[in-house]
């Protein structure tokens, strides 16, 4: 364990969990302190552009991802509790950038020290108990890997071996767990029919997991299907990854 | 736009193809031949990988054989290891009898030789006739024959363990039709016939090619198994425009 | 050209979403070809299966790169081999070239083995017009031609047709008894084709590969129609797209363990027919003549494209319409045009034209499963996200798929997320917003605990709310309790 060795992340926080599930970032900061890790927050930052570069506005986006490379360029670690925003900083800037060899060198510096928060935990803090965060979760869980977080970051086995390990914990296995949930940004609103159907599945197997939490790495993904249970007057809660592995929090 | 003079093929005269496709590309010449080293290989080459592939099929041939039986079952193939010539055609004689049919279709390969089906196959009542125009037979009528047919029955040029597959080539004394009209079609394979990978075939065939000055046939088939469809609300039918019953009887 | 329906997409859509029969027929293919294909990957490991792919890659991109060299030496070799190769710049030109050898060769029966190519022609048309009888001999094909349909997936073209469907259509087609038997149904098929097969003059087959080295054409299939649309009528043609073409025979291999699997969770289909020219004088059946006619018909802008080039290096296996979320939900038809599912999204634009399929790049959530299962490791999401950015900011208002408001939007969204000080005012106003809204529902119902917006009156939201819940705004940023709280570091 790496109690002792004084990493310092700065905290991306995306502007869904900033605006509308601060909780999250709570948990965040709470589970990386508990780690050892002295945390950093530019407060400048507000989102990274991906609503508008996934829409087609790349112009739009670049505005936004300027100020990211700008905001996080002295950050040793950028820690993202967002697959898909992780993978925007990541994957996606590259491509905004690809037009400026200036930018682009500041791009892929930002993409070598960024890390999604399970990938954090696991892959760069060496974590491989939860019970080492005081993880503690008494319930059932079952887990949806957002599509940003698997097919462009490639991070399947760091969650799982998180949720695991988490004492108390049972998890249930989700049916068509890698089949996206239909949120897709702008597209859930763009085409909600086909959303709907989407989520409407995904609800579905959530429900027949028999579990009563759903866990997840992505608050996008958790707005799209939690929103859609709660539709359903159903009673199964949707808590981010760094929810549950926060003791303190509900 | 090019306009044909009436009469005249219509199409875009190939210069004039390449260039749209050149200026696609954003190049306005043809790289030099060290660009493409697929096709550099020599007939010279080519010989020497293939006597090493044969050196490998010889060190290698009762597990291929096992493996070609395997595949070829898995394939759809009913599969039948003969002992020798007289249970090659005892096995024969079994499907005839169950085909329902006076008449058989056969091409003209060295390995009927061995195997001598006409003499079975006549004494069960059933007609043979050979597909090869001998003067007094011509393309129409043998088709017509090929029609009436309830089985065909063939060698093979290869038999690949990879794909448990029998290939067929153009030759004197085998129609194309031999293997696909018959409801029941018979395979013969010899273990001579025998190659392991989908690479070694295609090896071959371009040996043969080169070798020919460009030539190599009109056609190469592979078959494996029955023909089949899934159409109609994903159920298997088999026998649907090709036979619906396959054998592999292989020997050695 | 068939009819251009990319337009209707979003009604078309829609319509189909809610039908449940289509429904339980895209969730039959989807699951059949989906988990075969992954037994079959399970069987030779997903080591060896990405380097098949990797191997599939590399092929395509050096072939498409030098595409002028391997079509001119195509040319050579069918040439040498006793057939002829046309080259057909657009849909017209290539109806023409096969109008041509139909006159001059007297042809009256046509069967047809299946080509998507030609179904983008708009072929079978243009022979009836001219009194030519065409058979099309594949099941999937003869159903949809007896319906008057189009196809509405790459390789299983009537899977939209339940048993009923089809039993319904031969018994009003053909005069015959109704019947859901499957068996007797194929054996219908079978019972009509068989003569067809013989009779017919002319045969016309499409191509999965053409083979550069040798002038080989290779039509990989099970049904057994193929190889007779190719070996009994005494003209073929053979007719595909100039991006099917691969330099040598031994890059068969790797082409024959890929699709397959890919296509149908077969190792092998039980046909791989390669036909090289016309038959030879001593060979017993065979057609006299041979032709291959390679169209462009719009591939070259996709080639000219950088972004959209390895769209071209698609084998056209299907697997990414068996596991696209949106395809199985909305299956083939909808998409308005030849090739549906994620490379239709992207092909389909670029060959009827932008401004009237600008719909299709956007229907897309860009999961990327598309990406994950293509043979040929093509980044369709990659060229989708292109797509947009060529509709979204485009100064050709044809060419903007979205109404004004979007652009304006997005803009004000730029400008608001880059200033945290108009975010805090914008903030604020929500909170003071929502709870007015507490009070007095007028634009966004909330629910009794103030904590969820359901069934919103503004446009956006509700389309979202009609079906989802969304949260209301908390009572503090993480920004502000960062600032209150959290900025002490304790541990």
């Amino acid at each position: 364990m790496t109690a002792n060795t004084k990493i310092t992340a700065d905290l991306f926080v995306t502007c869904v969990v900033d605006q509308l599930y601060p909780d999250v970032g709570v948990s965040v900061v709470r589970v990386l302190r508990r780690l050892g890790v002295s945390i950093g927050f530019p407060g400048d930052q507000t989102c990274c552009g991906q609503p508008v570069y996934n829409t087609g506005y790349s112009h739009q986006a670049r505005i936004l991802a300027k100020r990211v490379l700008e905001q996080f360029k002295d950050s040793e670690y950028v820690v993202v509790p967002s697959g898909s925003c992780a993978a925007t900083l990541r994957v996606f800037y590259l491509e905004i950038f690809a037009d400026d060899p200036q930018l682009l060198t500041e791009a892929k510096a930002l993409a070598a020290k960024t890390y999604e928060f399970s990938e954090f935990l696991v892959n760069v803090l060496k974590v491989e108990d939860a019970a080492d965060c005081g993880a503690s979760h008494e319930g059932t869980v079952t887990y949806h890997p957002s599509c940003h977080l698997l097919r462009e970051l490639g991070v399947k086995s760091e969650p799982q071996k998180l949720l695991q390990s988490v004492p108390g914990l049972e998890q249930k296995e989700l049916e068509g767990a890698e089949i996206c949930c239909g949120f897709g940004g702008t597209f859930s609103v763009k085409f909600p029919h086909i959303s709907e159907g989407m989520v409407t599945d995904k609800v579905a197997n959530v429900q027949a997991s028999g579990a009563d939490t759903l866990v997840s790495c992505d608050m996008s993904c958790l707005m799209n299907i939690g929103g859609s249970l709660n539709r359903q007057e159903s009673n199964i809660k949707v808590r981010h990854l760094a929810q549950i592995l926060d003791v303190e929090s509900e | 736009m090019t306009t044909p003079k009436s009469g005249s093929m219509p199409g875009t005269p190939k210069a004039e193809f390449l260039q749209s496709v050149r200026d696609a590309l954003g190049r306005s010449d043809v790289p030099p031949a060290e660009a493409y080293p697929r096709l550099t290989e020599t007939p010279a080459e080519l010989e020497q990988q293939a006597a090493q592939m044969r050196q490998r099929l010889e060190e290698n041939l009762p597990a291929l054989l096992d493996k070609l039986a395997q595949m070829a079952a898995l394939g759809g193939w009913r599969v039948h290891r003969a002992s020798g010539p007289e249970d090659a055609i005892e096995y024969i004689e079994t499907v005839a009898r169950g085909a329902e049919t006076a008449n058989v279709v056969r091409s003209n390969q060295d390995v009927f030789n061995q195997i001598p089906v006409d003499a079975a196959l006549t004494n069960l009542g059933l007609t043979v006739t050979t597909v090869l125009r001998d003067g007094t037979t011509t393309r129409e009528s043998l088709r017509e024959e090929i029609r009436r047919s309830g089985i065909g029955i063939t060698g093979a040029d290869y038999a690949l363990a990879e794909t448990g597959s029998v290939i067929v080539l153009p030759r004197k004394g085998l129609a194309r039709l031999v293997s696909v009209v018959p409801p029941v079609h018979i395979a013969l394979v010899q273990a001579e016939d025998l190659l392991e990978t989908l690479d070694d075939l295609f090896l071959l065939r371009r040996l043969e090619y080169h070798q020919q000055g460009g030539e190599m046939g009109s056609y190469l088939n592979f078959i494996t198994g029955p023909s089949r469809t899934a159409d109609i609300e994903m159920t298997i039918v088999e026998g649907v425009h090709g036979p619906k019953e396959v054998h592999m009887i292989i020997l050695g | 050209m068939p009819e251009i329906k990319t337009q209707n997409f979003s009604a078309a859509s829609a319509e189909a979403i809610l039908d449940p029969k289509l429904r339980r027929a895209l969730d039959r293919v989807a699951e059949g070809f989906h988990v075969a294909r992954l037994d079959r990957i399970e069987e030779v490991t997903q080591e060896t299966w990405d380097g098949w792919k990797d191997q599939a890659r590399e092929i395509k991109v050096h072939t498409i790169e030098h595409l002028d060299y391997y079509l001119d030496l195509l040319d050579k070799n069918v040439t040498a081999a006793g057939g002829h190769l046309h080259f057909a710049k657009d849909a017209d030109e290539a109806n023409e070239i096969v109008a041509h050898i139909v006159r001059t060769r007297n042809i009256k029966i046509v069967t047809k083995s299946k080509s998507m190519v030609s179904e983008e022609l708009g072929l079978n048309p243009v022979l009836e017009a001219m009194g030519v009888q065409v058979w099309e001999t594949d099941l999937g094909e003869y159903i949809i031609q007896l319906a008057e349909e189009t196809p509405s997936h790459l390789v299983a073209p009537a899977l939209h047709k339940s048993k009923e469907d089809v039993a319904a259509l031969f018994s009003e087609k053909l005069g015959i008894p109704y019947d859901e038997d499957i068996y007797h149904m194929a054996a219908t098929a079978r019972m009509v084709l068989r003569d067809k097969f013989m009779e017919a003059d002319l045969g016309i087959s499409g191509a999965n590969f053409v083979v550069a080295e040798t002038g080989t054409l290779v039509i990989i299939t099970n049904e057994g129609n193929g190889r007779l649309c190719t070996s009994a009528p005494r003209v073929h043609i053979g007719i595909t797209g100039m991006e099917k073409v691969i330099p040598s025979m031994q890059d068969l291999s790797t082409f024959l363990r890929l699709l397959p699997r890919s296509a149908t969770g077969q190792r092998i289909t039980s046909y791989v027919s390669m036909t090289t020219g016309p038959r030879r004088s001593e060979d017993e059946d065979g057609p006299e003549e041979f032709h291959l006619i390679l169209v462009d018909n719009g591939r070259s802008k996709l080639l000219a494209d950088p972004a959209l080039r390895e769209s071209l290096y698609c084998i056209r296996c299907g697997a990414c319409l068996n596991i696209c979320p949106v395809y199985s939900r909305i299956g083939g038809h909808a998409y308005g045009w030849v090739y549906p599912g994620p490379i239709g999204a992207v092909v389909s634009p670029m060959l009827v034209g932008l401004p009237k399929a600008k719909e299709l790049p956007q229907a897309s959530s860009l999961c990327g499963a598309c990406r994950e299962v293509c043979p040929v490791n093509i980044d369709i999401p990659k060229m989708l996200l292109d797509l947009r950015k060529k509709t979204a900011e485009s100064p050709d208002s044809s060419l903007r798929s979205a109404p004004e408001t979007e652009r304006i939007l997005a803009r004000l969204y730029a400008k608001l997320m880059s200033s945290p000080r108009l975010l805090k005012m914008a903030v604020k106003f929500g909170r003071f917003t929502q709870k007015l809204e507490r009070m007095t529902p007028v634009f966004s119902p909330l629910t009794q605990d103030g904590k969820w917006i359901r069934n919103a009156h503004i446009p956006i939201l509700s389309r979202w709310t009609r079906s989802r819940d969304l949260p209301t705004l908390p009572k503090q940023t993480f920004h502000e309790l960062w600032e209150k709280e959290l900025s002490r570091d304790d541990s």
